[in-house]
């Protein structure tokens, strides 16, 4: 995820003044944000995608009524179980560890795991918690990265130099080896950090992993933004009126800033959506019994050749996710940066 | 006392190469035992020499005899150096048997048990030609103890080893063994009475190395030892060859058949199968990868690929000590409610259901029949398992279910905690990485209600498995009876049998303990794991497996077509 090219701003006067399309010429009443829906709306690419991302959500809300009909729950072992299918019984899970492929019924739609358990209402399942990971990691990178950017950029000197030479220490670590190292140690002890007390199965430990871990990917660009920002005649203006600190950063430079973060939000979903899959795979992210797609992939992979459907179902789920989040957040970017905006129109 | 074998063994290979008995073994033993006058054995028909290869997952963990606590460590390091007591190179009950190895004969033991003497066979040569020595005996054992060996508890018990411990000095003398080079005798005194140290004798550890062999791991450039094979051409971490020792020869010693065994190491288990298929490789020492298992089964239905079960037992822990546990009742209604048979398809059909603790190949085993919760192969008693659930008042308590991040582990984990939210209770399972889950649940501030648990046997004398449920062996660290089992008929049982070194006198007192354990519902045993041998077309198959009841697949009996 670069942001070398994200040095985006609302101010987008110089991109028109160079010549907009003629839709843009001929609405000058337009705000930037208008304009930038406008553009999104004729990204068909990013649409499509955006509209399969949101039925995914509607899906993974819809898990407990999936649940239902497959009568079932995502825990639920069935290893000694007996269904019909066809017309024909036929053990969930054989004699030798075999597990039943995708029935396309009611139960075992996509067919059960080593455990005897539905692989649909996991994958649906998993699909919220994946989400409410991936979107919940976000936010809180988004929050952190922001607020450290804008004090990092804004104040600069002693606090500038703490907050990057921090973000370079973090940066120095691997992200997943970093990630594996908290996660395994929290997943037994829990976290307690003052009043504050996480058991070690719950989904916001590796919430947090992920979020911290992401914010050195957002924290930097914003820096330098705000940096760049802080000496533009709007900013001096807030100051020579008075107004304090804190109100030049949230009053004048966040709002200036919101378009590169508005760009990076989507791609931080997507890439928090992989960090828990790598993580949870590798046993330190989702705790079971909670499905997750990296504990699905993670459990399927020694049945690869006897039930492939063990690895397709969420490998397949986690490439559709993260490909719409990626293709609709390059959308926003195309929307949102004016540089994008140029190189569109040129013949 | 071998929480070392529990660790290395599960963490080395995913529990899944372990020493075992083939109950099942079929006609493994039908060779003719055709003993060349009173000279080197040979147990089983086949033709002698040529050369294999086989497969192992992973490097042993020492191919030093002092060190070794692997069951590839005990596989080929049983072919490599003798203990004066040692085992027949034969599968089932006649393996079990301890026989004389560099010793003339049986110890002579005492009245009191507490005193072994024996005496070192004459003209005993170290595959390097320097002559064995009686005094050997006691740096083989102080290399055990000074190298802080996995091993060094089993020996522990002898008088002064302890404080030899303590000291640290590798050269000072243990008083509770004294040798005379010139008389070849040994004696050893023990501080108290050992049932099983006749069996403590037979391990790789009290093997025989020379006298000037140093205090240091010789995985690299293994000592020399008495065996019918020595090392050659070792490659840490990638293989080693175990080549023939020409001139071995100890009355009714087994001497090998192959001329050269080449050990490689093939991390991936897929690649070992596909080759063995191909006659790559004569031999895979892992069972083939979960989803390759299904095909071998059903394409290689003669001799070529084989199950057997091990001496083993895996079970559930239920902690006596914490509630809901604490009430008889609950522990009962787990025991109705686990279901054998989904547990055995778990391990994708490489376990055998069982309701005893004890396995079936371990002397002092009777099936306890009918099994008070149910036929193992019949479904589980569901319905009142919840009854009793409610009887007890724990309905809705929360459990926690201990599991390692293995894969089987962590399935089994999952299930139990399953079973219970089944059955009434409120469980979640809790995976704890694998190198340290045994420390883990084995400390009591853990608070580890209930969890998986296996053991595969040291050796075969079912004290080795009864101390997991020994009321003695509850520690508030490093505690293997994690269910903190402590029950005093059961004690008394197992403070009078453990004393006797007659294994066949005590062999009734040990199945009553088991009895006792099983149908007390104290633990939840479910079955006994079964390991494969998988061969090449090179391999005469038919004639030359032995699987022996400690070490698995007999090498020195191996044999090509």
């Amino acid at each position: 995820m670069s942001i070398a090219d994200s040095s985006v701003q609302p101010d987008l006067s110089p991109v028109l003044s160079a010549g907009g399309q003629a839709a843009d010429a001929s609405a000058p009443g337009l705000s930037p944000w208008e304009l930038a829906v406008r553009r999104l709306k004729r990204n068909k690419a990013a649409l499509i995608f955006g509209a399969l991302f949101f039925v995914l959500v509607a899906l993974a809300l819809a898990a407990p009524l999936w649940a239902q009909v497959a009568d079932t729950t995502p825990a639920r072992n069935h290893l000694s179980d007996t269904i019909v299918v066809d017309g024909k019984p036929e053990q969930v899970v054989t004699f030798d560890g075999v597990p039943i492929s995708p029935t396309w019924g009611k139960k075992f739609f996509l067919g059960a795991d080593s455990n005897g358990r539905d692989v649909a209402v996991r994958l649906l399942y998993g699909a919220r918690n994946s989400l409410f990971i991936g979107i919940t990691a976000a936010l809180i990178t988004t929050f952190i990265a922001v607020a450290l950017g804008m004090l990092a950029g804004y104040f600069r000197g002693w606090t500038d130099a703490f907050i990057s030479r921090g973000l370079d220490i973090a940066w120095a670590f691997p992200p997943t080896l970093l990630g594996v190292a908290l996660g395994v140690s929290f997943a037994l002890g829990g976290l307690k950090v003052g009043p504050l007390e996480i058991s070690g199965d719950s989904l916001w430990i590796p919430t947090l992993i992920i979020g911290a871990i992401g914010v050195v990917y957002l924290a930097r660009p914003i820096r330098g933004q705000v940096l760049s920002l802080r000496e533009k005649e709007f900013v001096e203006a807030a100051r020579a009126q008075g107004a304090s600190p804190l109100r030049i950063m949230f009053g004048e430079l966040l709002p200036n800033v919101a378009s590169t973060i508005l760009v990076f939000f989507p791609l931080l979903v997507a890439n928090a959506i992989l960090t828990e899959a790598a993580l949870s795979f590798l046993g330190a992210g989702v705790q079971p019994p909670a499905p997750s797609w990296g504990t699905m992939l993670s459990d399927g992979v020694v049945l690869l050749s006897t039930a492939p459907h063990l690895t397709i179902v969420p490998g397949l789920m986690l490439v559709l996710t993260v490909l719409s989040l990626n293709v609709f957040g390059d959308g926003v970017r195309d929307a949102l940066d004016p540089r994008a905006k140029v190189r569109l129109e040129r013949p | 006392m071998s929480r070392t074998l529990r660790g290395v063994l599960c963490l080395s290979f995913a529990c899944a190469a372990m020493f075992g008995l083939a109950a099942c073994g079929g006609d493994d033993d039908d060779g003719g035992g055709s003993n060349d006058g009173g000279g080197a054995a040979s147990e089983v028909g086949g033709k002698t020499g040529g050369k294999i290869t086989t497969a192992y997952t992973s490097f042993p963990d020492y191919l030093d005899p002092a060190l070794s606590y692997t069951q590839e460590g005990w596989q080929s390091l049983w072919t490599v150096y003798t203990p004066l007591l040692t085992y027949k190179h034969a599968a089932g009950a006649e393996g079990a048997t301890v026989v004389p190895g560099l010793a003339e004969d049986m110890p002579d033991i005492s009245a009191d048990g507490k005193t072994y003497k024996l005496k070192l066979r004459s003209g005993l040569k170290y595959s390097d030609g320097s002559a064995v020595k009686a005094s050997d005996f006691e740096h083989s054992i102080k290399r055990v103890l000074n190298l802080e060996s996995g091993g060094a508890s089993f020996y522990s018990g002898i008088v002064g080893a302890e404080k030899y411990i303590e000291d640290g000095k590798a050269r000072a003398d243990i008083p509770g063994i004294v040798a005379d080079d010139a008389t070849r005798d040994i004696t050893i005194n023990l501080v108290k009475p050992d049932g099983r140290f006749p069996y403590i004798l037979t391990m790789v550890f009290a093997s025989l190395v020379p006298g000037d062999t140093p205090f240091e791991n010789l995985t690299k450039n293994p000592p020399p030892g008495v065996g019918p094979y020595k090392f050659e051409n070792v490659r840490i971490n990638r293989g080693y060859n175990l080549v023939k020792v020409p001139d071995f020869n100890v009355a009714d010693q087994q001497v090998g058949k192959l001329d050269t065994i080449e050990i490689q190491v093939i991390k991936n288990r897929r690649r070992q199968t596909q080759d063995t298929i191909q006659n790559k490789i004569d031999y895979m020492n892992d069972p083939p990868a979960p989803d390759q298992l299904r095909d071998v089964r059903a394409q290689y239905t003669d001799k070529r690929y084989q199950e057997f079960v091990t001496n083993s037992t895996y079970y559930y822990f239920l902690n006596h000590r914490i509630a809901p546990f604490n009430k008889p009742e609950v522990r009962e209604a787990v025991n109705y409610a686990v279901d054998k048979r989904s547990l055995a398809r778990l391990f994708g059909g490489l376990l055998e259901p069982g309701c005893n603790f004890l396995p079936p190949g371990m002397k002092g085993y009777q099936k306890v029949d009918p099994c008070p919760w149910g036929d193992p192969t019949a479904a589980p008693n569901v319905a009142k398992a919840k009854a009793l659930i409610e009887e007890a008042g724990v309905a809705g308590d929360s459990v926690t279910v201990f599991g390692n991040d293995e894969p089987e582990s962590k399935s089994l984990a999952e299930y139990l905690s399953d079973v219970l939210n089944d059955i009434g209770l409120k469980a979640k399972p809790r995976i704890v990485e694998g190198s340290v889950y045994f420390t883990t649940i084995g400390n009591q501030k853990t608070r580890a209600q209930a969890g998986f648990s296996n053991w595969f046997q040291d050796f075969p004398h079912p004290g080795n498995f009864f101390f997991l449920v020994d009321g003695k062996s509850i520690q508030d660290t490093n505690n293997q009876n994690y269910g903190n089992v402590d029950v005093p008929a059961l004690n008394a049982i197992l403070e009078e049998a453990d004393q006797n070194a007659d294994i066949d006198a005590v062999a009734d007192d040990y199945a009553r303990a088991d009895k006792l354990l099983v149908e007390g519902g104290h633990v939840v045993p479910y079955g006994h794991r079964k390991l494969t041998v998988f061969y090449s077309e090179r391999m005469n198959f038919e004639d030359c497996t032995v699987w022996h009841p400690v070490y698995n697949l007999d090498f020195t009996n191996l044999c090509v077509k």
